[in-house]
């Protein structure tokens, strides 16, 4: 394999068979169709390259800039593209919620814009709609804003229709599979491979998944959010379900753990749509003889979406931590053994102690920078937590007087140490704030 | 006819109580007219203290500023200024508030003075000790120039700043939120100029504080906000200033819905009946904003987001510990670091629960669509439940003339469910009480009374007119006595354990 340029690696993306061991269904043949194979990462590198080169191609060498309504992918194509051709790209969306795909975005030298939340105090006259705002300046005479308008755009199905679709049926053989499952979000990969399978074989079934309603699964729509979608047309698919963010992960962890495939969540919502919808059908087949194949999309990779992972299943990604911990010790053992100092005594000890106490301030770098006890050094709770964890930050002869905003997490800290072996650490009592209110001097950086 | 789809009241303890007790209900209207308002001064109270809960779970010092706009009760405010002083507070947006708030028993001390200023508002705030929040640097010269013509004391305000999005201070996190546009507040970009104003009549004024007021559901614009704040107060301590606590307004939200899959299944009805796959769920096939562009729903509906999972203390909560987008670590934490009080300024969210709106049956009848949709004529007005105005969508509560409904009596006859639309007294096809075809357990007759729930905020009184000599609501404040429920005119009411008069 040999090209000249990076877009000539997308598409012909891989089908691979799902072991029937994993997905128990004995008389269907069920495939994944590795989209997040894709030079840049997913399934919407077909569409944004489809519908941005022409745009590319007019516009290269100038000043324009290639705007998307956008969270995710198809952002993270146009901004490699609009790069590879000295333009800029700008992603503008509220959708946007996983906050690693956004840094990997600016990472590509993408501009984002976030569209604001709903209004809490209703004005149903206002006609002030950012996103109004947005389209309007699109079409400003002068503009040089290329939109390549993914929710619109017949490229976007296009693209499918001529690389996705064909492809599968050429792996299978040119046959095509008697189910099409894939979830929905511009609708431009569910509706350009169903269109290239039906007009193979009418008797295809196409499932289409969305997000329930209530709940997000980064990349896909709920079944409100489809009705705002151009490409979107209700008589594409012969079935319309929900899945849930639990499905997405659930299937995402099999994808992954048992199959080698390194799907992102939507890869795994429509596997989990896809085994949970043929399992009736899987019995129904029992004792007649016959095999079918279903084929589902995974539209990317797993990485970007960690934290997603770590906000609903943190058991996914967190062994149980080892070692000194403060958050180990109940309430009464806190008390038990934590000392602490009223701000006067401190003081006292501070400006006395024989030899004098170390003054460890817990707050965050801003808050020590900005007020401080004279002579305190920082170091942040989090940082803290970590060192403790191993053993002694100090040496068993330095007297410490821990502070925090208002001395409940230093006497945990204090407690800690002091259960560690450390014979003097001390909390300030009512921390900081006491200090303060105290009348007690504190300095600036 | 269709399944009904109904959106019933979220509605709590001691307001359930009281809608149990349909008799006492009727005999306030039949005394007092239709429309007639029902507020429970208790709840505001105990709206207060689940905010102070929140603070205390965070370590937090500062007030609770009941937002005085939702609505215009005395009830109410007095309940408020019978709390612990240190405790709450209240936000005026005007001079007749201001006097109000007075009147009521608040002390200037613990007055916030928000929104325009006229002069007069700006003279009785700074005489009376009340804290300004300033919306701009004219209106601190203004305020400067009055405390030096009038001899009055240095008054303590607070700095409204707006536009955060266009910040490239320190949060910057590479990304920029656009937002509504707001004519309130300076914009951070420009508070240079305030600053400078600041020390420039540092005889006349003092900083005791920043603030900020969002008109957005999502937390994320506020955290954001949030923390620039506090990297703000910084600023201000190193240029000498004071600043105590930060501001961060209202908006903390309630639900009006108590289940959110009557709410889901009502809004994806909404877009099918707009797209035309379904029959209209509204007067004259209304979408409330969304339209049908060829298949394809565009615009966005102007409905308040009537279920909410995470509303009032608990969105203050879930604010504060989301990690900010800069420094990563939770608001609260930021706050209780920097040494900075927190103020709120929650409105509709503290007077959650609070009370009820009821409407008399006048008139019922068939429509021309047939008898799956009547209508129903109300004693009461678009203008005395501003319902509409405000976005809300919620079911009315039934409570039949007779007594039925409260399962002690009989069910008269003729039930099961009815859609049926709500028009008001006025003459004027436009008088709907909601636009929404409404279903309710079965279809009402004269005399009986309709209860709106949750009103108390901005919904009850917002836009009460006189126009066309209809009854204006008279607003009762009503409590539990001795087994029975107990009222007194608003105006009559004061906190005392007895209000009638009895010494105690
Ligand atoms: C991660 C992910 N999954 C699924 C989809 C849905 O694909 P389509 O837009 O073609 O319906 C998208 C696109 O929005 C996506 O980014």
């Amino acid at each position: 394999m040999r090209y000249d340029t990076i877009t000539e690696a997308i598409g012909n993306t891989p089908l691979v068979r799902i072991d029937p061991s994993v997905h128990g269904l004995r008389h269907i043949d069920l495939f994944a169709k590795l989209e997040m194979l894709n030079p840049f990462g997913s399934v919407k590198d077909r569409p944004a390259w489809f519908m941005a080169r022409p745009h590319l191609q007019q516009g290269a060498g100038g000043d324009g800039t290639v705007v998307e309504l956008s969270s995710g992918n198809t952002a993270k194509a146009l901004a490699l593209l609009a790069g590879m051709h000295g333009l800029r790209f700008r992603s503008v969306t509220n959708r946007m919620r996983v906050p690693e795909i956004k840094e990997l975005l600016l990472l590509l030298g993408a501009e984002i814009e976030e569209l604001p939340g709903q209004s809490e105090c209703l004005d149903p006259t206002d006609t002030d709609d950012p996103l109004t705002r947005f389209h309007q300046a699109l079409s400003e005479p002068d503009s040089t804003y290329l939109h390549t308008d993914q929710y619109f755009n017949p490229r976007n199905v296009e693209a499918h229709a001529t690389g996705t679709g064909p492809e599968i049926v050429k792996d299978l053989d040119g046959r095509v599979p008697d189910w099409f499952i894939a979830c929905v979000g511009t609708a431009g990969s569910s509706t350009g491979v169903a269109r290239v399978l039906r007009e193979h074989d009418p008797r295809v079934r196409v499932l289409g998944l969305v997000a329930d309603k209530a709940d997000f699964i980064p990349g896909i729509r709920t079944i409100d959010e489809v009705h705002q979608v151009g490409l979107f047309d209700p008589a594409t698919y012969d079935s319309l379900t929900s899945v849930t963010s639990q499905d997405a992960i659930d299937g995402m962890v099999t994808l992954i753990r048992r199959c080698g495939l390194l799907s992102g969540p939507t890869g795994g919502a429509a596997y989990r749509g896809a085994v949970r919808h043929l399992e009736s059908v899987d019995a129904e087949l029992a004792g007649t003889g016959s095999r079918r194949t279903a084929v589902f999309i995974v539209c990317d990779r797993a990485e970007s979406y960690l934290s997603y992972v770590r906000r609903r299943r943190p058991e996914l990604l967190g062994a149980a931590r080892r070692g000194h911990s403060a958050a180990a010790l109940t309430d009464g053992e806190v008390r038990a053994e934590g000392r602490a100092v009223e701000v006067g005594e401190a003081r006292r000890w501070m400006a006395d102690g024989d030899p004098r106490p170390l003054v460890v301030d817990l707050r965050g770098p801003h808050a020590y920078a900005a007020l401080h006890i004279e002579g305190s050094v920082n170091i942040v709770d989090e940082l803290f937590e970590e060192l403790v964890r191993t053993g002694l930050p100090f040496s068993k002869r330095t007297p410490v007087l821990l502070a925090c905003p208002v001395g409940e997490k230093s006497l945990r800290y204090a407690a800690l140490l002091t259960r560690m072996g450390h014979p003097d650490v001390r909390s300030l009592a009512g921390g900081v704030v006491a200090w303060r209110d105290a009348g007690a001097p504190l300095v600036r950086e | 006819m269709d399944a009904p789809l109904y959106l019933r009241p979220r509605v709590e303890p001691p307001l359930a109580s009281l809608l149990q007790d349909a008799p006492f209900l009727h005999a306030l209207c039949d005394a007092l007219g239709s429309p007639l308002n029902v507020l429970l001064p208790e709840v505001v109270a105990e709206n207060a203290e689940r905010f102070r809960s929140v603070y205390r779970r965070h370590h937090l010092a500062g007030r609770v500023y009941f937002a005085h706009k939702a609505n215009r009760s005395s009830a109410l405010v007095r309940r408020l200024a019978a709390c612990d002083p240190a405790a709450v507070g209240i936000d005026v947006a005007s001079l007749d508030e201001l006097r109000h708030a007075l009147g009521c028993g608040f002390t200037g001390d613990r007055v916030m003075a928000t929104g325009p200023k006229d002069r007069d508002f700006l003279w009785l705030a700074a005489r009376v000790g009340a804290t300004v929040n300033l919306d701009s640097a004219g209106e601190l010269e203004q305020l400067a120039h009055l405390v030096r013509r009038h001899g009055l004391g240095r008054v303590d305000v607070l700095v409204r700043l707006s536009e955060f999005e266009s910040d490239a201070g320190p949060t910057g996190s590479g990304t920029r939120v656009l937002s509504r546009r707001s004519r309130f507040g300076t914009p951070v970009g420009r508070s240079g100029e305030v600053w400078e104003a600041l020390e420039r009549y540092a005889d006349a004024v003092e900083l005791t504080g920043l603030a900020y007021h969002l008109d957005t559901t999502a937390p994320e614009e506020k955290a954001r906000a949030l923390e620039r704040c506090v990297l703000l107060m910084d600023e201000c301590r190193g240029r000498g200033l004071r600043p105590r606590a930060v501001d961060i307004g209202g908006g903390f939200g309630v639900g009006y819905v108590d289940d959110a899959g009557e709410w889901e299944r009502w809004t994806t009805a909404l877009s099918e009946a707009v797209l035309g796959v379904r029959p209209s769920l509204t007067w004259r096939g209304h979408g409330y904003g969304l339209r049908n562009e060829g298949g394809t729903v565009r615009g966005t509906a102007a409905l308040y987001p009537a279920h909410r999972s995470v509303a009032g203390p608990g969105y203050l909560d879930a604010l504060l510990s989301r990690p900010a987008p800069a420094l990563g670590r939770p608001p609260a934490t930021l706050l209780l670091e920097h040494l900075n009080d927190l103020y709120v300024e929650p409105g509709r969210a503290l007077v959650d629960q609070c009370g009820l709106s009821l409407a008399r049956v006048l008139d019922v009848r068939p429509t021309e669509e047939g008898p799956a949709r009547h209508l129903v004529r109300l004693g009461m007005n678009a203008g005395d439940v501003s319902l509409e105005e405000h976005g809300v969508l919620v079911d009315p509560v039934l409570l039949p003339r007779d007594g039925g409904g409260d399962g002690r009596r009989p069910e008269p006859s003729g039930g099961g469910p009815v859609g049926v639309h709500l028009v008001g007294n006025l003459c004027l096809e436009a008088d709907l009480i909601t636009r929404r075809l409404v279903y309710l357990p079965r279809l009402p007759c004269a005399g009986d009374l309709l209860a709106f729930v949750n009103t108390a905020g901005y919904v009850m009184d917002f836009h009460a007119h006189r126009a066309q000599r209809q009854p204006v609501a008279r607003t009762v404040a009503v409590a539990r006595g001795e087994g029975a429920w107990r009222w007194c005119p608003d105006e009559d009411y004061w906190p005392l354990t007895d209000p009638q008069g009895v010494p105690s």
